[in-house]
C-alpha cells in the first residue's frame, strides 16, 4: 500500500513546481450582487400552551414530534444573587447537591443507575439569577423520567456525602481559577466593574465553602423551591392535554408555599477606571477585558446600542476585527459586546488576546476606535451591513420550535412583552447614523473605562503605565481565615465529646495529658514535583511552649529554637534570630505538638469546638488555628489542617502505632495548597526522657 | 450579534473529546427500519470532476446548513511547513478577484511584485554568513512597502461581510488534522448565493493580505497552547508519543514554520488538496435535492478535475517500551495518558468505543465512580476512544484532573490499579446493555440539528466511504461481547503501549518548610 503512493506524490510535485498563478479565464458566472432571491418560505411560530396549576405552578407547553423524545425544565426564581456574603457558593452548591444527593425515596447514586440504564437525565442547577431543574428523555420512559424529576424538585434528600462531594469539585475549582488567563480578565473585570463587596462582583473563596453546612441548603431549597415559584416547560413528542393532564396529576399533592421571593438585589457599583495587571507567567500572550457598566434590554436606545457595538467590534467587517486583526495582525480573537442584561444593567467590554509585546499598542488602536466612533458617524455600508445582518439573520431566532418556548419562558420571567423580539427588529430597523454617534458619545465613557491586562507586563514593549497610572491585582487564593463555626454551647460540648473519644482511642486522656517532653525523629521526602530533597528532621517539644528543630540536608546543617516569643535560627549562611514568617511558623509547631494538641480541652488557653461532622476546630487566643478530621465511627484521627505561609498545609496521618502505651502516627504526608509536598517517615518518638530547657535552647 | 470567531484551528480538549465521542456513536446506532425512514431524506450525487453531495430534506424551517468537509489537515503539512493547511483555511476568507478587491488588475500585479521581493529577500537571507546585512534591510523594508500597496486596493472582509449581510450565521473554519472543514448556514432562499461564494473561493482564492494573516494564525497558536496549560500537555503527548508519523505535530505546527509560511507554499498546498475528489459538502435543511443538484452542476462544474493528492506513507514504528514527559507549569496538576492502539478501520474499533463509555461516560461509569466519586482523587477523569485523528494508527487517551489536595502520584496509581482491575474482570452484562443504550439516544439527539447532520454525514462518508455506516455500525457493536472488552483491554492497556504526561511544579529551591 506504501508503495503506491509514492509515484504521484513526485509527479504532483513536478506538477505545481511552475510559476505561481497561472492565468485562469475570468469563469462566466454571475456575480453575487446580480442574484435574485426567491421570498423567504414562510417562517411558523409555533403556539405555546400555558396554564397555571392550582397549586400556583405555570405549566408552558409544546408538542414537537419529530425524534421521539420528550424534555423540560423548571425555572425557578432564585440565584446566586440571593447568596449570603459569607457564604459564597450556597446557591451554587444547592443546585449541585439536590440532583445528585438524591431524593428522599433514592440516593443520588441510585438515580444515576436509574436514569442513565434508560439513557436520560434529570439535572439541576442555580445560576446568577435563575434555578433551573431539567429532564430529558426517550419518549418510552417519559412517565419514569418525570417521576424522578418530580421527587428531584419537590423532595431533595441533600445527602452529606454529596455536599463533601461537591465541596471537593468547588474547592478544586478555585484552586484552579488561575490557571485560564483568559478567566482571570473575565472575572477581575467583573468584580473591578460591580465591585467586590457585592453579589454581582464577588468572588468565591475556601472560607465561604468552609462556613456552608448541609443545613444551609435546605434552608436555601425551601426558601425557593415552591410552585408558585416556579415556572416548568415541557415540549417533546407528546399530546399536549395528556401531558397536561399528566403534570396535573404528578404535582397535585405538592402545596407548599413560601412568601413571594424579593426583587434581586440593584446594582450599585460605581465607575472604577483604571488599568489593571495581574502577572500570569506562563503565557506568551495578554488577556484583556476592557469597559465599563452597561445597560438593560429595556432602555431605550439598546437597538442603537446593539447596532453601535456590532460596527465596533461585532463580526468580520467590524472596525476592531478589520484593524486590530486584519490590518495589525496582532491579535486572533477581539471582540466588542455591548452586554445588556434583562433585569440589571449589563456591561460595555471589549476583549481580546495578543502577544505580550504588541500588549499597548492593541490598547491604544482599541482607545482610538472607540474616539473615532465617538467623533463621527459611521458609513452608510457600515450601517447597512449592519441592519442587514440583524434582518436576514432574523429567521434564526425560529429555526428550531423549541426556541419559541425559550423566548416565551425568559420573557414572561423577567416581564418582558411577548413579542419582545419583534419590537427589537423594527427598532433595529429604525437606527440612524446619528442614533449611532448620539449613542456611542452618550454611553461609551472611555474616562470609566476599566482595563484589566493578564500577562507578563516585563515582556510588553511599551510599558502599561505610558497609558496611565497601573494598578497590580493580586492573584493569590486566600486560605480560609481561622474562625471556625462560632463556638456555641452547642458544639462546644459536641467537640469535646468527640475530642475525648479520639483520646479514648489513642491510649485515654491522662496518659496524653502526662507527656511533658517529646522527641520525634523523621525522615522527610519532599516530593520530586517540589523538588525531590530528602531531609532528616528532629523535632523536640517541652510542655508548655518551648520548641527545637534540626534539619539535615544535602546543603548542610539547620537548627533552630523558640520559647513562643523570640528564638534562633543557625544554618550554613550563618546565625540569626527567628523572626516574622519563620517565628509564626515555629509558634504554630508548638501549638500543634502531638500531645498537646490531642488534649486541647485541658489548656484553658484553648478551644474545641465540632465544625461539622467528622471535624474538630481547635483555636486558641494568639489566633493558631488547626482543624482536626476524624473518622466518627472509630474515634480515630485522620488529618489536620491548617493555614501556611505557602498556602493551606494538610497533614495526613498514618500508621498508627504504639508509643508507650499510646498511639501516634508513624507515616505523615503533607499536602500544600493542594499540592503534595513531602512524605515525612518517623523513625522514633520519645516521651517524657526528661529534656530541659538548656538542653533545646543550646546552640550547637 | 454575537462576536464571530474566525478560523477555528484545532479544537481545545474539551471538543476534542466531544468530537470522539460523536464519532465513537458511529457504532451504535438505530434499527434497520430507522435507517430506511432516514434514507428517504438524503439525496446523494457526484458531479463529473469527482465532487461529492450529501443533501438531507428538512422542512421545519426556512434554513439550511452547509459543511464543505476537505478531506486534509495539518497531517499533510509538509515538512518546515508545519501551519500550513491552517494558514490556508484562514486564507479561504480573503475573497476572490472580484470579491475583495478594489481594482483586481493593480492588485495582482502588486501581489506579484512582494512575492519577488519576497523571493529576492529570501536568496540574499540564504547567502548565511556572507549575507549583506544593508541589502536585507533595503529588502524588508522594500518588502513592507510592497505589503502596504497591495492592502492598498483590498477591501478587507469583504467575503465573510457578504455571507453576514445576507443572513449567514454561524460562519467559520476548523482545520484538524485529517480534515479541514468550512460551515456556516443560510436563510432557505439564499442558497444560490452559498453555490456562488463557495465555489468561487475554491476555485479562485487569492492570496491577499497573506503576511498579516500569517501573524494572526501565529496569535493563533499563542493563544491555544502557548498560553494554555492544557494545549502545552497535548502538544507534549503527541510529541512524546509519536516519533515518526505527523500526528507527532499538532494542528497549530510550530511557531518558527507559521513564521516562514510563503504564499508559493500555500497556493502548492491548495492545489494539491484542494481537488474536487478529495472535497465533499454536506448540505442539510430546507432545500429541494433536484435544485441543489442544479446549482451544484452550474456552479461547482467549473473545478477542473485534477490527480488525488497523495496520501501520508510514514507508518510510525512500533512503541518499544513505557514513554513519560513532564512540563514544567504554575498551574493545577494534569495528566494524559495515551495508549497506542489500532487505526479506525480496525475490527476492534467499535470495542474501544465500547470501553470509552463503560470507564468515562456518565456517573455510573467506572473510573467516575473510582476516582471522583468514592476516592474523591480526581475533579474530572475523561476518555477519547481514539486520539488525535483515527485514520492511521493512535491512542486511547485518557486524561485525569487530580481534586484539591490530591497529586498526579496518587490519581496515577489509583488510575493504573482501577485499570488492572478492569482488564481482570468481565464487565457485566448491565453495563454492557446501558452503553448501548445511551449511544442510541445520543444519535437520536444528534438528528436534530442541520448543523449537525451535514457535518455528521459528511464525516462518515469521508471516513468509512458510506454516510449510512452512521446507522450500520450498531450491528458491530451490539456484537460486542464482554468477553471483547477484555481482551482488547488486557491486549492494548500496556506499559509497552502507553505515554504519559504530565504537568511539574516548576522547580523549587531550598528545603523543608
Amino acid at each position: 500500500v506504501k508503495t503506491r503512493f509514492v509515484l504521484p506524490l513526485v509527479l504532483a510535485s513536478a506538477a505545481f513546481a511552475q510559476p505561481a498563478r497561472p492565468a485562469r479565464p475570468a469563469p462566466a458566472m454571475p456575480s453575487y450582487k446580480d442574484l435574485k432571491y426567491p421570498p423567504l418560505g414562510k417562517i411558523e411560530i409555533p403556539e405555546v400552551q400555558r396554564v397555571t396549576l392550582p397549586n400556583g405552578m405555570k405549566l408552558y407547553l409544546l408538542e414537537d414530534h419529530e425524534l421521539p423524545t420528550v424534555g423540560g425544565l423548571a425555572l425557578v426564581r432564585t440565584g446566586n444573587l440571593f447568596d449570603p456574603p459569607d457564604k459564597v457558593g450556597l446557591a451554587t452548591a444547592t443546585g449541585m447537591v439536590m440532583r445528585t444527593g438524591g431524593t428522599r425515596a433514592e440516593a443520588g447514586d441510585v438515580l444515576d443507575e436509574k436514569l442513565e440504564n434508560i439513557a436520560a437525565s434529570v439535572e439541576a442547577s442555580i445560576g446568577e439569577s435563575s434555578g433551573r431543574v431539567s429532564f430529558s428523555a426517550l419518549k418510552e420512559n417519559t412517565d419514569e423520567v418525570l417521576a424522578i424529576f418530580h421527587d428531584v424538585l419537590t423532595s431533595p434528600e441533600f445527602r452529606q456525602e454529596k455536599l463533601d462531594l461537591a465541596k471537593v469539585e468547588l474547592r478544586s475549582s478555585i484552586s484552579r481559577r488561575n490557571d485560564d488567563a483568559d478567566g482571570i480578565a473575565d472575572r477581575e473585570f467583573e468584580a473591578i466593574v460591580y465591585g467586590r463587596n457585592n453579589p454581582y462582583g464577588w468572588v468565591e473563596q475556601f472560607e465561604h465553602l468552609d462556613r456552608i453546612r448541609r443545613d444551609d441548603l435546605v434552608a436555601f431549597y425551601k426558601r425557593y423551591f415552591f410552585p408558585s415559584n416556579i415556572m416548568l416547560a415541557v415540549y417533546g413528542d407528546f399530546s399536549a392535554p395528556e401531558m397536561k393532564a399528566k403534570i396535573e396529576k404528578l404535582f397535585a399533592g405538592w402545596n407548599y408555599h413560601q412568601e413571594p421571593v424579593p426583587a434581586f438585589p440593584a446594582v450599585t457599583a460605581k465607575p472604577a477606571a483604571g488599568i489593571y495587571t495581574a502577572v500570569k507567567d506562563d503565557v506568551t500572550q495578554t488577556f484583556f477585558t476592557m469597559g465599563h457598566l452597561g445597560g438593560t434590554l429595556k432602555d431605550q436606545d439598546y437597538s442603537a446600542l446593539q447596532v453601535m457595538a456590532d460596527i465596533l467590534g461585532g463580526g468580520f467587517p467590524s472596525r476592531l476585527f478589520q484593524r486590530v486583526r486584519t490590518k495589525l495582525g496582532y491579535a486572533y480573537e477581539i471582540s466588542a459586546n455591548w452586554n445588556a442584561k434583562f433585569d440589571h444593567p449589563g456591561t460595555f467590554e471589549i476583549s481580546g488576546s495578543t502577544k505580550s509585546l504588541s500588549t499597548t499598542d492593541t490598547f491604544l488602536a482599541i482607545k482610538e476606535e472607540i474616539a473615532r466612533i465617538r467623533s463621527s458617524e459611521v458609513s452608510d455600508q457600515e450601517l447597512q451591513t449592519a441592519k442587514d445582518t440583524v434582518e436576514n439573520g432574523f429567521v434564526f431566532n425560529f429555526d428550531t420550535r423549541s426556541k419559541a418556548l425559550s423566548r416565551v419562558l425568559t420573557y414572561e420571567y423577567y416581564g418582558y412583552p411577548k413579542d419582545f423580539i419583534f419590537q427589537y427588529r423594527k427598532a433595529i430597523a429604525a437606527v440612524t447614523k446619528a442614533d449611532i454617534l448620539r449613542v456611542a458619545k452618550q454611553y461609551l465613557r472611555p474616562e470609566d473605562m476599566a482595563i484589566i491586562a493578564v500577562g507578563r507586563p516585563k515582556d510588553f514593549a511599551k510599558p502599561l503605565d505610558t497609558l496611565g497610572k497601573v494598578t497590580n491585582i493580586d492573584l493569590s487564593i486566600p486560605e480560609p481565615k481561622s474562625e471556625p463555626v462560632k463556638a456555641d454551647a452547642g458544639s462546644l460540648e459536641k467537640g469535646k465529646e468527640l475530642l475525648q473519644r479520639v483520646q479514648q482511642v489513642l491510649g485515654g486522656a491522662d496518659n496524653l495529658a502526662g507527656v511533658k517532653d517529646l522527641m520525634q525523629v523523621a525522615d522527610v521526602q519532599i516530593d520530586p514535583s517540589m523538588g525531590g530533597l530528602k531531609l532528616k528532621q528532629t523535632n523536640r517539644w517541652l510542655a508548655p511552649g518551648l520548641f527545637r528543630q534540626e534539619v539535615e540536608a544535602p546543603f548542610g546543617k539547620l537548627a533552630s529554637f523558640t520559647n513562643g516569643s523570640s528564638g534562633w535560627v543557625k544554618g550554613p549562611q550563618g546565625d540569626g534570630a527567628l523572626v516574622g514568617p519563620m517565628l509564626k511558623q515555629a509558634q504554630s509547631e508548638i501549638f500543634r505538638s502531638y500531645f498537646h494538641l490531642l488534649t486541647s480541652d485541658r489548656d484553658s488557653n484553648r478551644t474545641v469546638s465540632y465544625g461539622g461532622p467528622g471535624v474538630l476546630d481547635i483555636t486558641d487566643k494568639s489566633g493558631n488555628a488547626v482543624r482536626l478530621f476524624v473518622d466518627e465511627s472509630t474515634g480515630m484521627p485522620q488529618k489536620t489542617s491548617y493555614s501556611g505561609p505557602q498556602g493551606a498545609i494538610e497533614e495526613i496521618w498514618s500508621d498508627l502505632r504504639d508509643v508507650g502505651g499510646m498511639k501516634a502516627p508513624f507515616r505523615i504526608t503533607i499536602t500544600q495548597g493542594g499540592r503534595k509536598f513531602a512524605d515525612v517517615t518517623i523513625q522514633d518518638y520519645k516521651v517524657n526522657t526528661g529534656a530541659t530547657e538548656a538542653e533545646l535552647s543550646k546552640r550547637q | 450579534m454575537q462576536p464571530k470567531r474566525l478560523g477555528e484551528t484545532y479544537v481545545t480538549l474539551k471538543n476534542e473529546m466531544k468530537f470522539c465521542v460523536l464519532a465513537l456513536l458511529a457504532p451504535f446506532l438505530i434499527q434497520a427500519q430507522n435507517l430506511k425512514e432516514f434514507e428517504k431524506k438524503v439525496t446523494e450525487f457526484t458531479l463529473p470532476n469527482g465532487l461529492h453531495f450529501i443533501v438531507t430534506e428538512r422542512h421545519d424551517a426556512p434554513v439550511v446548513s452547509f459543511n464543505t468537509y476537505v478531506k486534509a489537515g495539518s497531517l499533510n503539512d509538509p515538512a518546515g511547513q508545519t501551519g500550513l493547511a491552517h494558514m490556508f483555511e484562514h486564507m479561504a476568507f480573503k475573497g476572490t478577484p472580484s470579491i475583495g478587491s478594489k481594482n483586481w488588475a493593480e492588485e495582482r500585479k502588486a501581489l506579484d511584485d512582494v512575492e519577488q521581493t519576497y523571493a529576492r529577500l529570501e536568496e540574499e537571507r540564504r547567502k548565511d554568513l556572507l549575507a549583506d546585512s544593508k541589502k536585507i534591510d533595503s529588502l524588508e523594508s522594500l518588502l513592507k512597502s510592497g505589503v502596504e500597496k497591495a492592502n492598498m486596493y483590498v477591501e478587507p472582509n469583504a467575503y465573510p461581510r457578504i455571507i453576514e449581510e445576507n443572513g449567514g450565521v454561524g460562519l467559520n473554519a476548523g482545520t484538524g488534522l485529517e480534515a479541514t472543514n468550512y460551515y456556516y448556514n443560510f436563510p432557505a432562499n439564499k442558497i444560490e448565493l452559498w453555490f456562488l461564494l463557495e465555489s468561487q473561493r475554491f476555485l479562485n482564492p487569492v492570496f491577499r493580505e497573506f503576511y498579516k494573516e500569517r501573524e494572526v494564525v501565529r496569535e493563533e497558536r499563542r493563544m491555544r497552547v502557548e498560553s494554555n496549560p492544557q494545549g502545552k500537555l497535548m502538544e507534549a503527548l503527541l510529541g512524546t508519543a509519536f516519533i515518526a508519523h505527523p500526528y507527532r505535530v499538532g494542528p497549530g505546527g510550530w511557531a518558527s514554520d507559521i513564521e516562514n509560511l510563503r504564499v508559493s507554499e500555500a497556493e502548492k498546498f491548495y492545489k494539491t488538496y484542494y481537488t474536487p475528489g478529495n472535497i465533499t459538502v454536506g448540505i442539510a435543511g430546507d432545500v429541494k435535492p433536484s435544485e441543489v443538484k442544479r446549482l451544484a452542476e452550474k456552479y461547482f462544474s467549473q473545478l477542473p478535475a485534477r490527480p488525488r493528492p497523495p496520501e501520508v506513507t510514514t507508518v510510525e514504528p512500533p512503541q518499544e517500551g513505557s514513554k513519560r514527559v513532564e512540563v514544567e507549569s504554575p498551574s493545577q496538576p494534569l495528566i494524559f495518558i495515551g495508549y497506542k492502539r489500532p487505526d479506525q478501520y480496525d475490527k476492534d474499533d467499535p470495542v474501544f468505543d465500547v470501553i470509552t463509555m463503560i470507564l468515562t461516560s456518565g456517573r455510573t461509569s467506572v473510573l467516575y465512580k473510582d476516582m471522583v466519586r468514592d476516592k474523591k482523587l480526581s475533579l474530572a477523569a475523561v476518555s477519547a476512544p481514539t486520539f488525535p485523528g483515527g485514520k492511521y494508527p493512535d491512542l486511547f487517551l485518557f486524561y485525569l484532573a487530580p481534586a484539591i489536595g490530591k497529586s498526579i502520584e496518587e490519581n496515577e496509581k489509583e488510575f493504573y490499579a482501577v485499570l488492572e482491575k478492569f482488564k481482570t474482570e468481565k464487565v457485566d452484562d448491565a453495563t454492557l446493555a446501558r452503553v448501548k443504550t445511551k449511544a442510541r439516544a445520543s444519535l437520536i439527539h444528534q438528528l436534530d440539528s442541520n448543523s449537525g447532520l451535514a457535518s455528521l454525514l459528511n464525516t462518515y462518508h469521508v471516513s468509512y466511504g458510506d454516510w449510512r455506516k452512521l446507522f450500520t455500525a450498531l450491528d458491530e457493536v451490539n456484537k460486542v461481547t464482554a468477553a471483547d472488552v477484555q481482551r482488547v483491554a488486557q491486549k492494548y492497556f500496556v506499559a509497552n503501549g502507553r505515554t504519559v504526561a504530565v504537568t511539574a511544579s516548576p522547580k523549587r529551591q531550598g528545603g523543608a518548610q
